[in-house]
């Protein structure tokens, strides 16, 4: 379902070119439950920021669900992002006005549909990472690790055909950092979400039933 | 695109921050406030003069002696006295306008006169002497206090009827009896048989009702230095229009041959002037309040440009989740017109407010401009979209990576 090719990013910085991707190629498929492992410098943000549509390559091929995406203007990656990825930050990113089912009702928001049962989905969602009783708290009053639930219901909310999170449990202890792992396994086994997990940290990657490592803007394995 | 939470959203952001909407809502108030008090100023005084110019009466035509191009005699350039002037207009040519033309009711000639006026022995300021006839008193809705008009049966006497502020003037001077008084007006002395009552200045008439000695008109031509009949205020009869009026009046002096001729003025040329003048009095107004308008206009632009800097991640937040570049744009507009709107709310409250006081000091009947109220609503709506587009674009235009990475 989602197809990297020969994927290359430079910067330019005064006067020289850096090039933070040197052709990086990958298969996911459907249902997948993936890793992308690295140290900081590696270019995994870079890669990551590629996936989720906020950056164009320099040059290769991205197909999304079998169709080119990467060179699409910017209302068409809008969309694409609204409608088939799920963001998950490492800093959770909730709005601190909105309350957590406000929150996971956003990006409903950017669909133009009425929704007429939008309520009801987003609080289904709220139930199904177990944050229900939590629904009319704003973020300051959640814990990190709640907060993280709330955020991957809104990372569901648009049924999208790929959750990207990048350092999901960065934030976190262990044993939290343990519980939204888990979240994402029951997700991926239950429902076939295909998950993309960014991560430096070894622990996490293992969890995972196939690891990328990459190294200096290419992947090793 | 703007969707309808963005309206609810764009109220909580700026209740979010308090202070800053306020401050920004201050500057607006006053811009909007100014603008729609001198607007609404604008218009109750040009109302209050048009209905101080409407109390005489539209049906009243002026008709003045046309002089030969040359100005009135006197004037320095002016042709010698019988020369290239027009012939003098007679009286009896003038008493006879009702007869000869039928769309005229009535007329009411007057003379003016100068000279030193005095009462008992002391100089009288601020007045000025004039000969009338007793259709003068209905023509320009005059009104006794005290005493008689002068009748047509007082024809070359020495009597005269003064007006409120000569009244005052005399009763300052000591007379405890205005009725009987005696008044010298260059060689001649008058007896006061009459007081008009008070009237408000401005409107059809040529002359200050309150500062006048009236006397009979056949009185004036005979006492009064270089006497002429220079004016003339007739009144129309009912259901003719002023130009047929006029039209008449026209061709009656034509056909008095012997070179005379008048140039007669309608309420309704007058008013149309007066009309635009004080269009461009308001317009002149609003451009002066327009500024205090730009100031608070850009108060939001400012106001909105810090909201944007301060939101850096926000706007990342919703990039990722599939806000597009209009999305954004449309959230921060809806702030600044919000912002702005409700600022002109108030800024027509105030504006309001500020020209009832105005009028009411100044003892004006106060108007409520609907159009200042309109011109107050799109005045806000424009300030919003105008000094909230670009902060918006910015918005618009930021990297999401970069918004997102920002604090």
């Amino acid at each position: 379902m989602l197809t990297l090719r020969d994927i290359r990013k430079s910067y330019r910085i005064g006067p020289t070119e850096v090039e933070v991707l040197k052709g990086v190629s990958l298969e996911i498929q459907q249902g997948e439950l993936v890793s992308i492992m690295g140290q900081s410098g590696c270019g995994k943000s870079t890669l990551m920021n590629i996936i989720g549509l906020l950056d164009r390559p320099t040059s290769g091929s991205f197909m999304l669900d079998g169709a080119e995406v990467s060179y699409s203007d910017d209302d068409a990656l809008s969309e694409i992002r609204n409608q088939r990825i799920g963001f998950v930050f490492q800093q959770y990113f909730l709005l601190s006005r909105l309350t957590a089912l406000e929150n996971v009702a956003l990006p409903l928001v950017y669909r133009g549909d009425k929704g007429n049962n939008t309520l009801e989905r987003c609080m289904e969602l709220l139930k199904r990472v177990g944050m229900d009783d939590r629904a009319h708290h704003r973020p300051n009053e959640l814990s990190g690790g709640q907060q993280q639930r709330v955020a991957i219901a809104r990372a569901l909310v648009g049924n999208p055909s790929l959750i990207l999170a990048d350092e999901p449990t960065g934030a976190l202890d262990t044993n939290v950092g343990g519980e939204i792992m888990e979240l994402f396994k029951t997700l991926n086994a239950e429902e076939g979400i295909t998950v993309v997990i960014i991560t430096h940290d070894p622990g996490i990657a293992r969890q995972c039933k196939r690891v990328a490592v990459m190294k200096d803007g290419v992947i090793l394995s | 695109m703007i969707h309808p939470s963005h309206l609810k959203e764009a109220a909580r952001s700026l209740l979010a921050s308090k202070q800053r909407t306020v401050l920004a809502l201050i500057g607006i108030v006053i811009g909007i406030g100014s603008v729609i008090a001198m607007v609404s100023v604008g218009r109750i005084v040009q109302e209050e003069s048009l209905r101080q110019f409407k109390e005489m009466g539209t049906d009243i035509l002026t008709i003045d002696k046309e002089f030969g191009g040359g100005g009135p005699p006197g004037m320095p350039g002016a042709p010698a006295a019988g020369a290239a002037a027009k012939a003098a207009l007679r009286l009896d040519t003038i008493l006879a306008i009702p007869s000869r033309c039928p769309g005229i009711a009535a007329v009411a000639p007057s003379v003016r006169g100068s000279g030193d006026i005095s009462f008992t022995g002391k100089k009288l300021e601020r007045c000025s002497p004039m000969g009338v006839t007793a259709s003068f008193l209905n023509i320009n809705k005059l009104t006794m206090r005290e005493g008689r008009f002068l009748s047509d049966l007082d024809e070359q006497s020495r009597y005269c009827v003064i007006g409120s502020q000569v009244a005052a003037e005399l009763q300052k001077q000591g007379a405890s009896q205005l009725l009987g008084s005696k008044i010298r007006i260059g060689d001649n002395l008058f007896t006061v048989i009459g007081v008009t009552n008070e009237v408000p200045q401005g409107g059809m008439r040529r002359f200050e009702p309150n500062e006048m000695i009236y006397v009979h008109i056949t009185t004036g031509l005979r006492v009064f230095a270089n006497a002429e009949i220079q004016s003339i205020t007739a009144r129309v009869s009912n259901g003719t229009t002023n130009n047929a009026a006029r039209d008449q009046v026209m061709a009656y002096v034509a056909s008095l041959g012997k070179g005379q001729a008048v140039r007669i003025t309608s309420p309704e040329e007058i008013i149309a002037q007066m009309e635009k003048q004080m269009q461009m009095f308001t317009l002149l107004l609003g451009a002066i309040g327009s500024i205090s308008l730009i100031v608070g206009g850009v108060g939001v632009m400012n106001v909105m440009l810090v909201s944007v800097t301060e939101r850096r991640r926000e706007i990342g937040i919703r990039r990722a989740l599939g806000a597009k570049r209009g999305d954004i744009r449309g959230q921060f507009l809806i702030e600044s017109v919000i912002l702005s709107l409700i600022g002109g709310l108030f800024g027509i409250i105030f504006g309001i407010g500020a020209s009832w006081l105005i009028a009411h000091f100044a003892k004006w009947q106060f108007a409520l401009s609907f159009s200042a109220i309109l011109l107050g609503v799109g005045v806000s709506n424009a300030v919003g979209i105008f000094f909230g587009y670009y902060p918006a674009r910015q918005a618009s235009l930021l990297d999401p990576i970069v918004a997102l990475k920002s604090n």
